[in-house]
């Protein structure tokens, strides 16, 4: 396991940028309680998904506003058509690990 | 200082005492000047910092007047930075506009042009080209930004220049303005309400109804009964700038329901109150019936301050005969239910007042289109109408 980020960093209906230092780049989520990971880099433009904003499930790109399902990686809104890499993620100890 | 009649333009006999022409009224080809010479050569007002407190918060605001529309967005670093709202790729709006006002945020701290998707941040660079490869190599993205607009603030008013190279710093163009108004708290009184609309009258005949305290007696029987008999007081001309107080009889009998309001919350005009949060500058002299200064911040802005009470006009010209008005109201926010009603007392008071200024604009402009008066009468009281008519002329024909 390996710590992301602490609870608090992700609170209800908000995404944080989690920057592994090799390369990695996450985006870590919180819908209905649950936590989520996927690619931060959204997989159209150059943008950072963790500054878009979430609706219904979905991170809303902040460039162009394409959208991907946040559980799946789904590409659900146009101009996006690539899936999101997604990671499994639990929340333990206060804090986010990714599995 | 002489209690004379004539005490205004003994003070200031340089602007002249004889009737003024309705022409900058009613001529369209004065007003291509004034835009020319006025609105696209000085800072303009466009806004409060507080509009937009948050990275990625930007503001659209339109003005006519300069042909143009104004991007104001605050950035990561939390500056706030201006723009033309023009993209280069082929001169679409960036933000779409739905009004003259227009507010969004982006956390990113971007803007998008929602034509072909390309990307701007905050300080103007054009970020992301969707299918930059199809562009030809004579195409650079680092000369391709938003087109930068002179932007600078004072006490936390937004102001911008639409001029390459501004003839003044903002600072320069303030002059004595900024030193007679600064360290008014406009940052803490900051709980209010705005009302805007179109008129059918050129801009300066919206700003002169607003720029003298003679009509009170007549057009505000109703809202503000016998209340003015002192008139102006401390009149202060500051290159284009001008001040005065504004005072008003403050023991005549207010109706029994603005007595009330007045107890609780002091957010009306004629409401009397005792600590001071004026700087020194304003009512020097404590007198006790000062009710407000009116100050006019050239070209268009209004900015009354009072103990509490702090409110701004602006007259933003569309057409020669077209003028979009804008009024804010600011008070302290009430603490109670008590003072809630009260506030919403005095500014529902301070709304009728406005509904009936801008009642005669119109009415004002048709006559003057009629051509059967050409000229102009003022009286001593109405030395802010006669000094902007004087800057302007002094600006169109510069």
């Amino acid at each position: 396991m390996e710590r992301l980020c602490a609870s608090a960093d992700v609170p209800e209906g908000e995404v944080f940028q989690v920057d592994l230092g090799d390369g990695r780049v996450l985006a870590v989520y919180r819908v209905d309680g649950q936590v989520y990971a996927t690619d931060d880099l959204c997989t159209h433009g150059d943008a950072s998904l963790a500054e878009g904003e979430i609706e219904n499930g979905e991170i809303v790109c902040p460039y162009h506003m394409g959208k991907f399902d946040i559980r799946t990686g789904e590409a659900t809104g146009a101009p996006c058509s690539i899936a999101l890499r997604t990671y499994s993620v639990v929340e333990r100890d206060e804090a986010i690990h990714l599995i | 200082m002489s209690e004379t009649a004539h005490r205004w333009i003994e003070q200031y006999p340089e602007l002249g005492s004889g009737p003024i022409s309705t022409e900058p009224y009613i001529s369209p080809e004065w007003y291509e000047r004034e835009k020319e010479k006025i609105f696209r050569q000085v800072w303009l007002c466009v806004g409060r910092e507080n509009e937009i407190p948050r990275a990625g918060d930007y503001k659209v605001k339109r003005l006519a007047a300069a042909d143009t529309s104004a991007i104001l967005i605050r950035g990561k670093d939390g500056k706030v930075r201006a723009f033309h709202n023009a993209c280069a790729h082929r001169g679409n709006t960036v933000v779409n506009e739905t009004g003259e006002e227009t507010f969004g945020r982006n956390k990113a701290g971007i803007v998008t042009c929602r034509f072909h998707g390309w990307v701007y941040d905050a300080e103007g660079a054009l970020k992301q080209v969707p299918s930059e490869q199809r562009f030809y190599n004579c195409f650079s993205k680092a000369e391709n930004g938003l087109a930068p607009i002179h932007l600078d603030t004072w006490e936390g008013f937004l102001f911008v220049n639409l001029a390459e190279t501004p003839d003044a710093s903002l600072a320069e163009f303030l002059g004595d303005y900024a030193t007679h108004f600064a360290g008014y708290p406009f940052d803490t009184l900051d709980y209010g309400f705005t009302y805007h609309t179109y008129l059918d009258c050129n801009w300066k005949v919206a700003h002169d109804a607003f720029a003298e305290a003679y009509h009170v007696d007549t057009i505000h029987a109703g809202s503000f009964p016998n209340v003015f008999s002192t008139g102006l007081q401390n009149v202060k001309l500051m290159g284009p700038h001008r001040t005065c107080a504004v005072c008003l009889t403050l023991n005549a009998k207010p109706t029994p329901v603005a007595a009330i309001a007045n107890a609780m919350a002091g957010a009306s005009l004629v409401s009397t109150r005792a600590e001071s949060m004026l700087p020194p500058t304003i009512n020097p002299d404590k007198r006790a019936d000062f009710a407000f200064e009116l100050s006019v911040l050239f070209p268009n802005t209004l900015i009354h301050v009072a103990e509490g009470i702090w409110f701004t006009h602006q007259f933003w010209p569309i057409a020669h005969n077209k003028t979009l008005w804008e009024g804010r109201y600011y008070v302290k926010a009430p603490q109670t239910n008590g003072q809630r009603w009260a506030t919403e007392h005095a500014m529902t008071l301070q709304r009728n007042a406005w509904l009936e200024d801008t009642a005669t604009m119109e009415d004002t402009q048709r006559a003057m289109q009629s051509r059967a008066k050409t000229l102009q009468h003022l009286q001593d009281d109405e030395i802010l109408i006669r000094h902007g008519a004087v800057i302007v002329d002094r600006f169109v024909n510069a």
